[in-house]
């Protein structure tokens, strides 16, 4: 069979649209289809409208910036999507081809361009578009809450530690507190037995001088007993903190202070005490500790003083591999430590059948001395005398505990 | 650090004058936008073009959607990329939105501008009171529409290709055929950075020679933008180029080229 094909026929009938345009856009032809598509006649369209004019203004953002740029670089563009209006104002999706048509010289003279209606299948993309937003958005949200039960868990964690912490602070709070009774029973106990001592004297002295004197004494050592007081209550007020205090404290000054506060005791026993602390004259310290320390020792010393010879108690620093040692050696009665040693430092323990032992004060030295990373070490024997030796470290070199395990 | 710039921006450089021309595109292309206009200057200029982070045929690894939400982070590539080439008083040539960009990075580092060539600049795209951007907010979201349709059909196997791929030349053809694509994702998010943003008050501290290349039927940016630039740029030229759309470059190279050389002689 012979079909005479009319192209002219096929031009206008296609099932698509055709149509030609200058380089400004201006339409030059069009099929009939795609005359039916926008429903406009033939005269309104052709030299009238610009291919621009068949776009909403987002679409010809879209036309200007990435269609004519594309047509314009590589002389075709395949497949674009464009909503075009009709003449009624509603719109019809498309895709659209088009190609540049040039002369001889290569000069852009007209666009083809094919026009497809695709109204069926841009309401399934348009489907397809919102489930991809959907699960984009799903997506997100799980993302989201991926990172909210991530940073649930860091905080149950962090809690977790923090309650930890709490909980080890209640411990040393409660560990303080148990260590402060007995400092305060202790400390007061010294100047307080002083000042019976000073007492006795006075009862016994007729003479008024030796009176007066006495007095003075009272006054002072009242003076000492007060600031024990005072230094208490701040050193409870000292606990809150989370560190210890380190003050610059100087030996000679510390001694002095000790000795004022003993001084009955020092005078009832003739005691002679004498000190050498040239090697390191002053120490950064927490002064109300070295204070402790020093009062236990040396009331230690003079208590245990043996009755056959006048008591010497030596006390001298030292520094041995950049630490501080302070040295207390006296002639006392000394301890058996073979048999005493691994009691000497703990509570409620006493060596000697003496009248004023409460097996307090060893303890409290030890602990005090170890809450600054220092340590104590303890030689002796009866009836020669004792030496201890006490490892105060430094400041820099000390390393703090996580909490104020002591005043 | 040269060396990653120059993947990152896809710099290439041309010409052996001894001035220097920066040419940026606009949104939607790539530095091919420029290929009619480039040899004419090459004989004056080192020419050097770039493609901006996330656009042709930059690293779209480096797009950061973060630093990119505002120009000033296409800026700073800028200054970064003359200081890595130790450009200094060059004529910057900015398509568009890139016009924006020289106005920013000229405000950071005005010793690297001599002269700046505005095509098509709009400061402002939304319309404002008092102020004329030729769009509205709705307008923007069609094109965002249109952008997700038109992507639909992008498929994420062109990615390597379009992210330049030197040592698989059997992609050079689809590279070719991938000129202005961009990641549909990139693409929305600098659409919205260029349509929905706000350069106005920039304009007024420009002190450098400006020349202001306007179209007389543009819809992207119009005649009354490019006045209002004009207006705003204390040391600018106003040219009304015989040209339609957007791309004078494109659509009439030779009408901006004679523009652009009346200008800088």
């Amino acid at each position: 069979m012979n079909y005479n094909i009319d192209y002219k026929e096929l031009y206008n009938t296609s099932p698509c649209g055709y149509f030609c345009s200058l380089p400004d856009g201006t339409i030059i032809d069009s099929n009939k289809r795609f005359l039916e598509f926008s429903n406009y006649k033939r005269e309104e369209v052709i030299h009238i409208k610009k291919f621009t004019d068949f776009l909403s203004v987002g679409g010809k953002i879209y036309f200007q910036t990435i269609y004519a740029q594309k047509l314009n670089l590589t002389g075709t563009v395949e497949e674009i999507n464009f909503d075009f209006i009709k003449k009624d104002g509603t719109k019809f999706p498309v895709l659209i081809n088009s190609v540049e048509i040039k002369n001889k010289e290569g000069h852009h003279i007209f666009t083809q361009s094919t026009v497809f209606n695709i109204s069926q299948r841009k309401k399934y993309e348009t489907e397809l578009l919102i489930a991809k937003k959907k699960s984009e958005a799903l997506s997100n949200e799980l993302v989201l809450k991926n990172k909210e039960l991530q940073i649930g868990s860091e905080l149950i964690l962090q809690q977790k530690l923090q309650l930890e912490k709490f909980n080890q602070e209640l411990e040393n709070k409660n560990k303080q507190l148990s260590n402060f009774t007995h400092i305060a029973s202790h400390n007061l106990r010294a100047p307080v037995s002083n000042l019976n001592s000073l007492m006795a004297f006075y009862n016994e002295s007729t003479d008024t001088e030796d009176k007066a004197m006495l007095f003075t004494k009272f006054e002072i050592v009242i003076d000492h007993l007060t600031e024990t007081l005072n230094e208490l209550i701040a050193s409870v007020k000292i606990q809150m903190d989370v560190n210890i205090k380190h003050d610059s404290v100087t030996f000679d000054a510390v001694l002095s202070k000790t000795m004022q506060i003993l001084e009955g005791k020092i005078l009832e026993s003739n005691a002679v005490i004498t000190s050498n602390f040239s090697e390191a004259p002053d120490i950064e310290y927490p002064k109300l500790y070295l204070e402790s320390i020093i009062l236990n020792l040396l009331s230690n010393s003079i208590r245990y003083r043996s009755p056959n010879r006048i008591a010497k108690i030596h006390l001298a620093t030292e520094v041995n591999n950049n630490e501080i040692t302070l040295i207390v050696t006296d002639n006392g009665l000394g301890i058996d430590l073979k048999k005493h040693g691994h009691r000497l430092f703990k509570l409620n323990n006493t060596f000697h059948r003496h009248p004023d032992s409460k097996g307090v004060g060893l303890f409290m030295t030890k602990i005090q001395i170890e809450t600054i990373g220092g340590s104590i070490d303890v030689e002796s024997e009866e009836e020669k005398g004792t030496t201890f030796t006490i490892m105060l470290k430094k400041k820099n070199n000390y390393e703090y505990p996580p909490f104020n395990r002591y005043y | 650090m040269l060396e990653k710039l120059i993947a990152r921006n896809n710099i290439t450089i041309q010409g052996d004058g001894s001035k220097s021309m920066l040419l940026v595109h606009g949104y939607g292309c790539d530095q091919n936008m420029w290929r009619f206009v480039t040899p004419q200057f090459k004989k004056d200029y080192k020419i050097i073009l770039i493609d901006l982070v996330g656009s042709g045929n930059s690293d779209e690894n480096a797009y950061d959607f973060e630093k990119y939400s505002s120009l000033d982070g296409y800026a700073d590539d800028i200054v970064e990329v003359c200081d890595a080439l130790d450009l200094k008083n060059i004529t910057f040539v900015g398509h568009s939105v890139s016009a924006m960009i020289g106005v920013l990075a000229n405000l950071k580092r005005p010793a690297i501008f001599d002269k700046l060539i505005m095509i098509g600049p709009s400061p402002r795209y939304i319309n404002d009171i008092d102020y004329y951007g030729g769009f509205s907010q709705n307008d923007i979201d069609e094109l965002i529409e249109t952008l997700e349709s038109n992507y639909l059909g992008w498929s994420s196997a062109m990615a390597p290709a379009i992210m330049g791929n030197p040592e698989k030349p059997e992609l050079a053809e689809e590279l070719e055929q991938s000129f202005c694509q961009t990641n549909p994702e990139i693409a929305k998010h600098f659409a919205k950075v260029t349509f929905l943003g706000d350069n106005r008050s920039d304009l007024d501290k420009l002190t450098t020679e400006t020349l202001i290349l306007q179209c007389n039927s543009d819809v992207i940016a119009s005649i009354e933008v490019g006045q209002y630039v004009h207006k705003h740029v204390s040391n600018s030229k106003f040219v009304l180029l015989d040209a339609t759309g957007h791309c004078p470059h494109l659509s009439a190279p030779k009408q901006t080229i004679e523009a652009m050389k009346s200008y800088l002689v």
